[in-house]
């Protein structure tokens, strides 16, 4: 029998005035299960997540966690955020922010503090306000997993580290995910949300227009590349392969859109002398095209 | 109590300048006393020729060669609670709204801490912060008194005006509070401090002149304060229940409304 999921959203609106920003949202997270939350700016990702830590009430629905919602103290205790915007008070060091919150936690371990700062590189004895955006979002990190939490809640937790800390992260984040924690990853880059999530929601405008395995969407993600060939290519070369949607030869430069997966297509340019592969898919909206559509077929 | 606790720790620095920077003009008012005094006399017949409204304007109902009267037009009816308001409006407009708009307070509310404990830790520390700049002033004349030869004030007298004033400023802070915590808007949470203890101040000030406004001085803190002030009348229950009356009401309110609505 499956567990009850440790991050519950039930029919989750939420309207700002006129403006709706969450609409009729399901989702859930279960223990042991990264759940990567996919869209552009404004599809909506900070206001669910917003809403599911309490700071924004539902206009209508639920958004739950640990069996309750973090408007209970004692499960908020076991939960670990990190906010869209990054912003700590700028006048603390970063030490005195972690003991100031570990203290607000009942006190945290110092070593297990000096451990994350150690892991991440971020010296703790420098003043946040005098921090690079990438080391103050190390503060909002460490802050965020120190407690050891049981439910994970990270807004673009990534945004402005370098790929080599990208990667710290997501290490973090998937030995908590090991340790039994849900975790809720939100992100509008792909390749990011690809490398860590078991699940993937595509959040348009406030509707979960899809919700699949990683390896499922992978299938129908589309990827714009460049191939550089040594020499001209000869004619006919990118014509009939399975999952090419489009080439444009230009000398020794293709550049092509694929949708799903490139097997077929590096089959066949395979001895051809492709000296350079580029790819351009970071856009989610292009990625996921197909859902990005309107009806009339224009980007809303 | 740890958030009221990491306020003032931060807060440390600016407090010792604001508190040194109240002390020094305390001190100065203080110690022109006596030559005001000398030529006070002369002052004094000029000013008893001015209208009763003019006086009680300048707080100098009680003369202002008498140390009351003095302190009372120099200090404790203008500078004084004007230096304490601003304090007080500042930090209190930072308290919710201020934290808010900077971003910070959502982090910090990610934190097992409910919104009630930090708006009250912080408007606490508000109230400690007003304390403490009070003191400074209040101790300079309570310690000096001899040699600025001040010494037929009773010590009680300038007590009960400490409180008073700080008792003043309370009230435009706790607005101020209020106002931010239940709306988020620091512009609005400055706008309704500020914008209350100028309009209150006008009434009180234009009361003496015009009849519309002698019926309404009522209502303002500073008649509450001020008339008569604690400096020549004493411990007054019109300086100390009404202002505790509005802070608590205030506090209350917007507490209450901070803990229900959306984080902006």
């Amino acid at each position: 029998m499956a567990e009850a999921p440790l991050i519950e959203i039930r029919q989750l609106t939420k309207r700002f005035g006129a403006l709706t920003a969450v609409d009729s949202l399901d989702l859930t997270v279960r223990a042991g299960e990264i759940y990567g939350l996919l869209g552009p700016n404004g599809a909506g990702k900070s206001t669910t997540i917003r809403t599911l830590m309490g700071f924004v009430r539902p206009t209508a629905g639920h958004a739950g966690l640990l069996g309750g919602t973090a408007h209970d103290l004692a499960l908020r205790a076991r939960v670990g955020y990190v906010g869209g915007d990054g912003v700590l008070d700028r006048g603390l060091r970063a030490g005195e922010l972690l003991r100031w919150y570990g203290d607000l936690r009942g006190g945290i371990d110092p070593a297990r503090v000096a451990g994350l700062c150690e892991r991440l590189g971020l010296d703790p004895g420098r003043r946040i306000g005098q921090l690079s955006s990438g080391n103050r979002q190390k503060v909002a990190i460490v802050q965020a997993f120190m407690h050891d939490p049981d439910v994970l809640v990270l807004d673009e937790p990534t945004s402005g580290l370098d790929p080599l800390l990208q990667r710290s992260v997501l290490e973090l984040v998937r030995e908590r995910r090991d340790a039994g924690a849900a975790v809720l990853f939100s992100s509008h880059l792909l390749p990011e949300v690809e490398d860590v999530a078991d699940r993937v929601g595509i959040l348009r405008t406030g509707r979960l227009v899809r919700e699949d395995t990683i390896v499922n969407l992978r299938e129908i993600a589309r990827h714009r590349l460049e191939l550089r060939f040594a020499t001209d290519l000869p004619p006919g070369l990118l014509d009939g392969v399975d999952g090419v949607a489009s080439v444009e030869v230009d000398g020794r430069t293709a550049q092509l859109v694929v949708d799903g997966s490139v097997a077929e297509l590096v089959r066949r340019v395979a001895g051809y002398g492709v000296e350079r592969i580029v790819s351009h898919d970071d856009d989610l909206e292009d990625i996921f095209f197909t859902y990005y559509q309107t009806a009339e077929g224009e980007r809303p | 109590m740890i958030v009221l606790g990491q306020m003032l720790a931060e807060r440390r620095r600016s407090l010792v300048w604001w508190s040194l920077s109240i002390a020094a003009l305390a001190a100065i008012v203080g110690a022109s006393y006596p030559a005001v005094r000398d030529v006070g006399s002369q002052i004094e017949q000029l000013v008893r020729q001015l209208p009763r409204g003019v006086l009680e304007l300048m707080g100098a109902g009680g003369g202002i060669a008498s140390p009351a009267g003095y302190l009372n037009s120099r200090f404790y009816s203008g500078l004084f609670p004007i230096l304490l308001l601003v304090f007080g409006i500042m930090v209190a407009a930072w308290t919710v709204a201020g934290a808010e708009r900077e971003g910070t307070l959502e982090p910090l509310l990610a934190n097992p801490v409910s919104r009630t404990r930090v708006a009250l830790e912080r408007f606490a520390g508000t109230a400690v912060l007003l304390a403490v700049l009070t003191s400074a002033g209040t101790a300079v004349f309570v310690v000096l008194r001899g040699p600025f030869e001040l010494a037929s004030l009773g010590v009680g007298r300038l007590v009960a005006a400490g409180v008073g004033v700080f008792l003043l400023a309370m009230v435009f802070t706790a607005l101020t509070f209020a106002t931010g915590a239940a709306t988020g808007n620091k512009g609005a949470a400055i706008a309704a401090g500020a914008g209350t203890a100028a309009a209150t101040y006008l009434v009180f000030a234009l009361a003496a002149f015009v009849e519309f406004f002698r019926n309404l001085r009522w209502l303002s803190p500073w008649d509450w304060f001020l008339s008569p002030s604690p400096l020549t009348g004493g411990w007054t229950a019109w300086a100390v229940w009404p202002p505790l009356l509005v802070v608590a009401a205030a506090v209350a309110v917007g507490t209450a409304l901070f803990a229900r609505r959306d984080l902006r």
